[in-house]
């Protein structure tokens, strides 16, 4: 009974979602005459492809019952890494190699002080959000170092097949494995479980300290490789480069349906959350109004996207413990019971 | 059954609103359902002639209904406390008591219905609003403020303690109300040092400090050992002489029957009988809980057992349990029985690897082991499964299925690491059937279940383990009388299989019933193992009390109304 | 030995007293690598940078007690400042009404904060999370891109930041820190002597505990973002007196230093823990590090961020692992120290179930 009720409801989440776009696509659409083209949907998708990659992996942090503030500045980290070791000579591809090594050693730190310390991520992410940001000042200062080879920033800006870039593709194919590994995988169910009761799954044998440590050391490594295609795509790195795209990438997490508090979300609704909310952004900006207040309505969505399941979710009395199901109220076990008759 | 229930409902509305003089509101169990009316409608006439005899009820609740999404937790349920009455609840598991007390002290609110205290309708939209009138709680699970001091527990919630906290007065009352309770406990310090019982203690004295008049105690005893609970009692006579109401709550037939002045059963969240005790006998209340006649405790096939499965030698954890040794032989049930702080969980969790035995031996088949991991143990053919089914047993709003699946995940993965869900799906419909777990389909979140269905789930979690050597920790508390006898047969059919069972139980009748041999522990230390045909309540009792084995029945019986159901509060502190 | 210790004194204690012993050590550290570096005008500098943090760190305390994080605050304190900043530009007011309307400001944009967080059920971080962006935006789309100057300030203004309450051979208590000294004893009389302030403790300690005793929780969480906001709002005010212009990214990232303050003070992320005088200390580490570093040429200062961070890392890193370890160590003492009473207990309840 209850669960075609939950299901109902997750579909009601993506459905209202999916709804939700194609307004929004209309309205741009009926707006700008070449809007719904296949060349101005892949410009739209790259205007915000880093922000879409670390999305996915988001997503896993979350669904697993934690959170990972740092995200960003781990961006602005591998970009000022990147720049930082081109600049004093370093061959560019060994750069950024250095740059993923960074943010899988960061991600491996951040996994350790969250599953084996057992500190809370929102503080261990809460220091790496300052911390890593901090080193990116410690690398180029106040700078903005450029002049990148041309194959590297073509890889950012040029389209390999048609208009679609390589960041493109990478997100594509990330995708399909994403939702491969979080919907049919071991590992997925994991992490599942983790994220809705971390000590059933101690109990159940599930690998929990490696598995967040995992998560964490593909968050890290993740938002390295999406800092290295937004320098590439940017062509220049300040320390500052990335700063604020937790907000973004937490907001569209969030809005996909998943749960801040783990356990609950699909992969669907975050592909879905992305469209939408590269479209909102370009409505915007069609409308003509500017990033600073965009980022305003990216704060307003993070938050209704929280506010209104709960105040759904109340106004239906399901905030409580789920009742004990009527089916079973009347026990009827024939071989032992007799009617009080 | 559930057909029954509507006009059930409305005569219990009926009878208790005209508040019945005789008191004896349970209806004749024979009587044809039409006839009943009729019947009420009689003795409520009478009701209303003979009202004044009785004092006016403190607290009423007048036809309280309270629906959950499908579920209908409360129709029409009333209730009636007075000035210096225990008035007692009982009822099964989800019979409804928990939303009526939610209810009463305005954690939630009902759906229709009035409460009512000294005949004028109140309404009670948060626990605030229940404390302005005089309505308190406490609640088996100490609810206590780790960061505050004693006497700051104590007052915290209280209103109209004036603008600024006095620190001196406050210590003082706390030390004098603790001083009451005959507990020492240095009120200035952080809650954070009391063990449970001291915890449960201070519980009790926030209870009583602020000025109720409604004092709601649910389950109270559960973790208090037996000298405690006397002095608990005492406090409750106390209070009654004081003109206190008290709704108490327990599943402790004797305490119940000791205590209380009116018993009020519900059943499937309606009104079943109110009573006054002296009227009531314990085979009539269980008949009204259960809506059936109390069955005979499960016989179990006892067989020859076979080879020793499981040798455990001297294990030891400093501080929690000390030279333990048994054997388990296959096809074997090995009851575990002991008092609260027994440590027979944390006995389980080092085997099971959670919280690993410092010095001893164990060995599976013959051969020495060594477990640090659940996985570890799983992997041997061990498994354990939990006493707390909510935090420790079941990923709640995940399906049965992938419950069931989920500790032997690895055996249902294809070469690229997905989930086989078709293999899983008929895994779990074979356990549905099996186990004869009561649910539409495999799909449906454990959540939904009732306990003792989700009981079924996490036995059949770890049955799908294969386990040679099966750790069942209070496989039947909290489930209904049906559930808990499928669940004794089950055990039967596994040791009949030749699975080496270890059944940790609180419920002496249960442990009784169903081990070929008894394991007695004693504050972390093992009394005795006795043999079925030679064990008895009283001489388990004995030994877990650590008495001579040789004590008089009369001392034994005496005692033992707080064991059958004492929890084992080493359960929670293995960390 | 541990034992002896713990008798004496509780493992938050314990900790202050070392965080106190560091942050002297930094400031004795940097005094043999800077010039002058006790004399009374970088003394001065000092108390007056504390001022801001402080007062916006005494709020940020009051929240996180309760479980929660405001991540908002540094939007406010620039929309704040700017704000009245604009509005002294265009009315004469007296410097109490400007203060007034800087915390006014403040207790809204916190108010919104706390309605979100206490009665919408979203969680903090994702709240505040989001206020901090749209706070800001306020901010730009009031200001039109136009920065307030000290121009346009009134002339009262100009003489406050060098105000001086009290002067002793040269060491100033300058009317910003005074605030800032009001505002965190206050804080502490509350927390101590107010039953609102225990209350903040218990709702941190055991959010369940505090629903069934009967404690107003979420208007008391609400009413703790409320305190926040307009004390953020002050700090604004404090703000605008301090320097005078403001941009649209006025006080930019400042919550990061103020909530690495507060943990670092001791101030638990998880609640119930934490002490105004622990707060003290945190924002003043954080600042004599940053300011000392500008001054001091053994390291670049770019590295202050970094080292925040650092700071924050270690100090959650010895709150998980040390204190935990010193708290467990003290329950046991304790629980031996009645073992004595409860066995005498025992032995009376031995008796009482013979009868």
């Amino acid at each position: 009974m209850r669960a075609t009720d939950w299901k109902r409801y997750l579909r009601r989440w993506e459905f209202l979602l999916f709804v939700c776009l194609v307004v929004v696509v209309i309205y741009n659409s009926v707006n700008v005459s070449n809007f719904l083209t296949a060349q101005n949907q892949v410009n739209l998708l790259q205007l915000s492809i880093e922000k879409a990659i670390v999305a996915l992996i988001m997503t896993f942090v979350i669904i697993c019952g934690e959170i990972d503030l740092s995200v960003a500045s781990m961006m602005g980290l591998s970009a000022s890494v990147v720049a930082r070791l081109h600049e004093s000579g370093w061959n560019m591809a060994l750069a950024v190699l250095a740059a993923l090594a960074v943010g899988l050693g960061f991600g491996v730190l951040n996994g350790f002080f969250v599953a084996k310390v057992g500190i809370n991520s929102l503080a261990v992410t809460l220091a790496g959000y300052i911390g890593f940001r901090g080193l990116a000042e410690v690398f180029i200062e106040d700078n903005s170092i450029g002049d990148f080879p041309s194959w590297f920033t073509k890889m950012g800006q040029d389209g390999i097949i048609g208009p679609i870039t390589f960041s493109i593709l990478l997100f594509v194919i990330m995708a399909v494995v994403a939702t491969v590994i979080l919907h049919f995988s071991g590992f997925g169910r994991q992490i599942y479980a983790i994220g809705s009761n971390a000590r059933v799954a101690v109990f159940s044998g599930v690998p929990v300290a490696r598995t967040r440590i995992i998560i964490f050391a593909a968050s890290g490594l993740i938002s390295a490789l999406a800092g290295v295609l937004y320098a590439a795509r940017l062509g220049a790195v300040r320390a500052s480069t990335a700063q604020g795209f937790e907000l973004d990438i937490i907001t569209i997490v969030l809005l996909g349906g998943v749960s801040i508090f783990g356990g609950i979300g699909s992969m669907v609704g975050v592909l879905l959350s992305i469209l939408l909310v590269l479209n909102i952004r370009n409505g915007m900006t069609i409308a003509g109004i500017t990033g600073n207040t965009q980022t305003g309505v990216i704060g307003l969505l993070l938050i209704f996207s929280v506010l209104i399941p709960n105040l759904a979710a109340r106004a239906q009395g399901r905030l409580l413990r789920p009742p004990v199901d009527p089916q079973f109220q009347a026990p009827r076990v024939e071989t032992t019971a007799q009617n009080a008759g | 059954m559930t057909a029954s229930g509507a006009p059930w409902a409305m005569v219990g509305f009926g009878r208790t609103s005209s508040s019945g003089a005789n008191g004896t509101q349970s209806l004749p169990a024979k009587q044809p359902r039409s006839e009943i009316r009729i019947v009420v409608d009689l003795q409520s006439d009478t009701a209303t002639a003979g009202a004044a005899e009785l004092p006016a009820p403190l607290l009423e609740m007048r036809a309280i209904s309270k629906r959950f999404g499908a579920t209908q937790a409360l129709s029409g349920v009333s209730l009636e406390l007075r000035r210096g009455e225990v008035h007692a609840l009982l009822g099964e598991n989800g019979a409804g008591k928990s939303t009526l007390i939610k209810i009463m002290t305005g954690v939630q609110s009902q759906d229709s219905g009035e409460i009512l205290l000294e005949g004028q309708p109140i309404r009670l939209a948060s626990s605030q609003d229940a404390q302005r009138h005089g309505i308190a709680a406490m609640y088996q699970e100490p609810m206590i403020f780790p960061d505050l001091t004693v006497a700051e527990n104590i007052f915290i919630g209280h209103r109209n303690r004036g603008k600024i906290v006095d620190r001196r007065r406050m210590e003082r009352e706390a030390r004098a109300v603790l001083d009451r309770l005959g507990v020492q406990i240095e009120v200035d310090e952080p809650a954070r040092g009391l063990t449970l019982a001291e915890q449960q203690t201070v519980e009790i004295a926030k209870a009583i400090s602020l000025d109720v008049r409604v004092l709601i105690m649910d389950e109270p005893t559960a973790s208090l050992s037996a000298h405690e609970v006397r002095r608990l009692f005492r406090i409750i006579d106390n209070l009654k002489e004081q003109g206190v109401a008290i709704l108490f709550i327990s599943h402790r037939m004797d305490e119940v029957f000791e205590i209380s002045d009116t018993v009020t059963i519900l059943r499937d969240g309606q009104w079943i009988s109110t009573r006054p005790r002296a009227e009531l006998t314990p085979r009539t209340a269980i008949r009204d809980m259960v809506g059936r006649q109390v069955v005979e405790i499960f016989q179990r096939n006892r067989n020859e057992p076979g080879d020793v499965r499981l040798k455990v030698d001297g294990l030891s954890k400093n501080g929690v349990f000390e030279d333990i040794s048994f054997e388990i032989h296959a096809g074997e049930v090995l009851g575990f029985a002991g008092l609260v702080g027994a440590r027979r969980t944390d006995v389980g969790l080092a085997l099971f690897g959670i919280a690993p035995a410092e010095r001893g031996t164990v060995a599976l088949d013959g051969r020495p082991i060594r477990v640090t991991n659940p996985r570890q143990a799983m992997d041997l053919g061990i498994a354990y499964s939990t006493e707390d089914r909510h935090q420790l047993g079941l990923i709640m709003p995940q399906s049965i299925a992938n419950n069931i699946v989920l500790p032997s995940l690895p055996r249902f993965l294809s070469r690229f690491g997905l989930v086989k869900q078709q293999e899983e799906d008929e895994v779990a419909e074979t356990y549905r059937t099996l186990l004869k777990i009561r649910a539409a389909s495999v799909d449906v979140p454990a959540a939904a279940l009732s306990g003792g269905n989700q009981q079924k789930v996490v036995i059949s979690k770890w049955l799908e383990t294969h386990p040679k050597v099966l750790i069942l920790d209070e496989p039947t508390r909290g489930i209904d009388v049906g559930a808990k006898v499928e669940v004794h047969q089950l055990i039967d059919e596994l040791a009949g299989q030749g699975m080496a069972i270890m059944l940790i139980s609180s419920d002496l009748p249960e442990v009784l019933a169903m081990s070929d041999r008894i394991l007695i522990m004693r504050e972390g230390h093992q009394m005795a193992i006795l043999d079925q045909a030679e064990a008895t309540q009283e001489r388990v009792l004995a030994h877990a009390m650590g008495q001579a084995p040789e004590l008089e029945d009369r001392e034994a019986r005496a005692a033992l109304r707080t064991l059958d159901t004492l929890v084992d509060a080493g359960s929670g502190s293995s960390d | 030995m541990t034992d002896r210790l713990l008798r004496h004194i509780r493992p938050e204690q314990f900790r202050e007293l070392i965080l106190l012993l560091i942050t002297i050590g930094v400031m004795l550290f940097f005094w043999t690598q800077i010039p002058n570096y006790f004399d009374p005008r970088s003394i001065n500098r000092l108390t007056v940078g504390l001022a801001i943090p402080l007062v916006v760190a005494v709020g940020q305390m009051l929240v996180v007690l309760t479980r929660n994080i405001d991540l908002s605050v540094s939007s406010t304190v620039g929309l704040s400042a700017y704000a009245v900043g604009t509005f002294l530009g265009r009315h004469e007011t007296s410097p109490w009404v400007a203060a007034l309307l800087a915390i006014a400001i403040g207790v809204g944009l916190g108010a919104i904060n706390g309605l979100l967080v206490a009665y919408g059920g979203v969680p903090a971080i994702i709240t505040t999370l989001g206020t901090l962006a749209l706070y800001r935006v306020l901010l730009v789309e009031i200001s039109n891109a136009k920065t307030v100057t000290t121009n346009d300030l009134p002339e009262w203004m100009g003489g406050l930041p060098s105000k001086s309450l009290l002067t002793v051979k040269d060491y100033d208590l300058r009317l910003m820190a005074a605030v800032a000294l009001i505002a965190l004893i206050g804080g502490h009389l509350v927390l101590r002597f107010l039953p609102y302030g225990r209350r903040l403790y218990a709702i941190g300690s055991n959010p369940d505990a505090a629903k069934v005793a009967g404690i107003p929780a979420q208007r008391d969480v609400f009413l703790a973002f409320v305190i926040c906001g307009g004390l953020a709002g002050l700090g604004g005010f404090l703000y605008l007196i301090r320097f005078g212009n403001i941009t649209v990214t006025a006080a930019q990232g400042l919550e990061l230093q103020v909530v690495a303050a507060v943990v670092v003070g001791g101030v638990s992320i998880l609640g119930g823990q934490g002490s105004m005088f622990g707060v003290l200390l945190g924002v003043v580490l954080i600042e004599v590090m940053q300011q000392s570093l500008l001054r001091w040429s053994g390291l670049s200062e770019f590295v202050k961020d970094a080292i925040l961070g650092l700071l924050i890392l270690i100090a959650i890193t010895v709150d998980a692992v040390l204190l935990v370890r010193l708290r467990e160590a003290w329950v046991n003492t304790r629980r031996r120290d009645r073992a004595k009473t409860r066995l005498s207990l025992a032995t009376e309840g031995a008796a009482d179930a013979g009868d």
